[in-house]
């Protein structure tokens, strides 16, 4: 898809950045991580993009230099028409970014007066303010204890005052870094309906988020991020066609250990192997080619483990996701000859 | 106009809404502690130790504690006014600002001289109390006068150590040693005659030194003439930290965008 430069929100050309760490003092020695290498992106206006991609694959670094924190190393990017190095004023004028955790506000302030400070830094005309504000308020939820100490706020409270934040000066782009985290199921679902109403009164919206369920929900077109660079690009549905061919066997087990796991890995049709820990048990899931059935085997690889349910399904966008990622996992484990990864 | 006006909201406004966010003394029991009965404690020890060695009389320790006692508001407000930004998270939100940082962090400092100035009265006045020094009319206007240079200087001071929290993690490392080293170099509490040579060179550099040595000459009843001389002085050191505080918040912030140090999310 070719879209005219005008209709862009946000266009990254080959965009690179390398952080550079010292260790030591007296003999130092340098050592360069490429948290981001070479992402080019076109986001139309009013889109709502999703970024998504594991802990280190290099999104918060990508956001932080789109919205001018950070310098790229190499590469161009373009937000509501300004280049992020050289019209960094501009830019900030334009665009809003909220992230998810407890940081990012005064506490000794009230919402309201934080509210305040930021609109002063935003530079919003003095004579809205107070409209704005209280608009804002309104929209997050939080009318009524505005006056409140910020340091009372819960998890939830503090985010919407976030997303408040971010978009006092009405910006065009918006930057949404992880905003559900640890917010709880109603409160992400509120969330969720202000970010899909921003982006349907004509905000573009770039989201970066681990729930799959809210990309896909929220989402126009999703790109997974991961070994700093972008792996795959598309619709929910066409991000789901990496799993074409394959089914999902899940297996709570306890006590599987990376031996065991191992054997799992080489069974002739399994594509992808990955283990979540729940305490005492962990949750296997195993992609394999449809048309076989996996689970036998499985057990047989088990044996000598507890074994609890097991289950077989079509796969989600979450195991399309984990496809891709363990994809890139396995090549940067090859080319490094050990675990991939990068801070970013 | 609009623009001037906006400016003035972002100095003024902004300013008051980042003290009280910022400012860790800010809370009154703190305040007392610290800002209030500290210096005055400081300045009834030094009367009593120039006594007993007979430096100085006690109208030397009182004017010049009272003038290092708006230092403290100052060089410590000033690094929290942007130390305490990595502190809560919020740099990175600040740093997304369009508007001037000189606007955004100078004005920062303005609280922090009315606090240092409020502190100074303060001590000077309980010190005056406690020891019987009878100020004449005439000499006050000198002396407030010193005292608000030396107010304003020593926040711009802070805002300096400050602009080095973008560069440095730990930066109240270096507001401490600053603030003893005050105690030294600005010859309030020894005789500046008495310092090594260089000492006294570095000395006419720092907050302070022009200012309490203005600050006793009006006391002593010297006329505004002779006062002008270490009030200008006062006032260039006072300009100096404040572009030099510009120069490396604008300097600090740009090479952290480069390097990626800032911690700004």
């Amino acid at each position: 898809m070719v879209i005219a430069m005008t209709d862009l929100a946000i266009k990254a050309e080959g965009l690179r950045r390398t952080y550079r760490s010292r260790n030591g003092w007296l003999k130092p020695s340098w050592r360069h991580t490429e948290a981001v290498r070479g992402i080019s992106l076109e986001i139309e206006r009013g889109e709502l993009f999703g970024l998504l991609g594991p802990n280190g694959a290099g999104k918060t670094t990508t956001i932080k230099m789109l919205t001018t924190l950070l310098l790229p190393t190499s590469g161009s990017a373009r937000v509501a028409g300004f280049d992020v190095v050289q019209d960094t004023r501009e830019v900030r004028k334009r665009v809003g970014y909220v992230f998810g955790g407890d940081r990012g506000l005064y506490d000794r302030l009230s919402g309201l007066d934080n509210l305040r400070y930021f609109a002063e830094l935003y530079a919003v005309p003095a004579r809205e303010q107070r409209t704005r504000i209280a608009e804002l308020l309104e929209l997050v939820g939080l009318t009524g204890r505005e006056r409140e100490k910020v340091e009372g706020y819960s998890r939830g409270m503090r985010q919407r005052l976030h997303l408040a934040r971010g978009l006092l000066h009405r910006p065009e782009v918006l930057f949404l870094d992880e905003p559900s985290i640890g917010v709880d199921p109603v409160g992400a679902r509120e969330l969720r309906r202000t970010v899909a109403d921003l982006a349907s009164s004509g905000t573009t919206v770039l989201l970066t988020t681990h729930y799959m369920a809210e990309a896909e929900e929220l989402c126009g077109r999703i790109a997974v991020i991961a070994d700093g660079a972008i792996q795959q690009i598309g619709t929910a549905e066409e991000l789901k066609h990496r799993t074409d061919g394959r089914r999902v066997l899940t297996a709570e087990v306890f006590g599987a250990s990376e031996a065991d796991l191992d054997r799992i890995r080489l069974l002739p049709s399994v594509h992808g192997v990955t283990v979540e820990d729940r305490g005492l048990s962990q949750i296997v899931t195993v992609q394999s080619a449809v048309g076989t059935d996996i689970e036998p085997q499985v057990r047989e690889a088990l044996t000598g483990i507890r074994v609890g349910r097991i289950d077989k399904r079509e796969p989600s966008l979450e195991d399309a996701y984990i496809a891709i990622v363990t994809g890139v996992d396995r090549d940067a484990d090859e080319r490094t000859g050990g675990t991939a990864g990068v801070p970013g | 106009m609009t623009d001037v006006l906006a400016k003035f909201r972002l100095v003024g406004t902004g300013g008051v809404l980042a003290y009280r966010a910022l400012f860790n003394w800010a809370r009154l029991p703190v305040f007392i502690g610290t800002l209030l009965a500290e210096p005055v404690t400081q300045l009834v020890f030094f009367v009593y130790l120039g006594r007993q060695l007979g430096v100085a009389n006690d109208t030397f320790f009182i004017v010049g504690n009272a003038v290092l006692a708006a230092s403290k508001a100052g060089v410590y407000g000033g690094t929290m006014a942007v130390g305490n930004e990595r502190r809560f998270g919020t740099l990175g939100n600040v740093l997304l600002s369009p508007r001037s940082r000189s606007a955004v962090f100078l004005g920062r400092a303005l609280p922090y001289a009315a606090n240092g100035l409020f502190v100074a009265v303060f001590t000077l006045t309980v010190g005056s109390l406690l020891f019987g020094l009878d100020l004449p009319v005439q000499s006050l206007p000198g002396i407030a006068a010193a005292l608000v240079i030396a107010s304003l200087t020593c926040a711009f001071f802070g805002l300096t150590l400050g602009a080095l929290g973008l560069r440095l993690l730990d930066v109240w490392l270096v507001s401490n040693i600053a603030y003893v080293l005050l105690l030294i170099l600005t010859g309030v509490n020894v005789p500046s005659e008495t310092l090594p040579g260089w000492v006294q060179a570095i000395g006419d550099f720092v907050p302070v030194t022009h200012a309490a040595e203005a600050a006793r000459l009006a006391a002593a009843g010297a006329d505004f003439e002779t006062l002008a001389g270490p009030l200008a002085l006062e006032a260039a050191v006072c300009v100096g930290f404040a572009v030099l505080s510009a120069l490396l918040l604008h300097v600090f912030e740009k090479a952290g965008r480069t390097s990626g140090s800032l911690e700004t999310i």
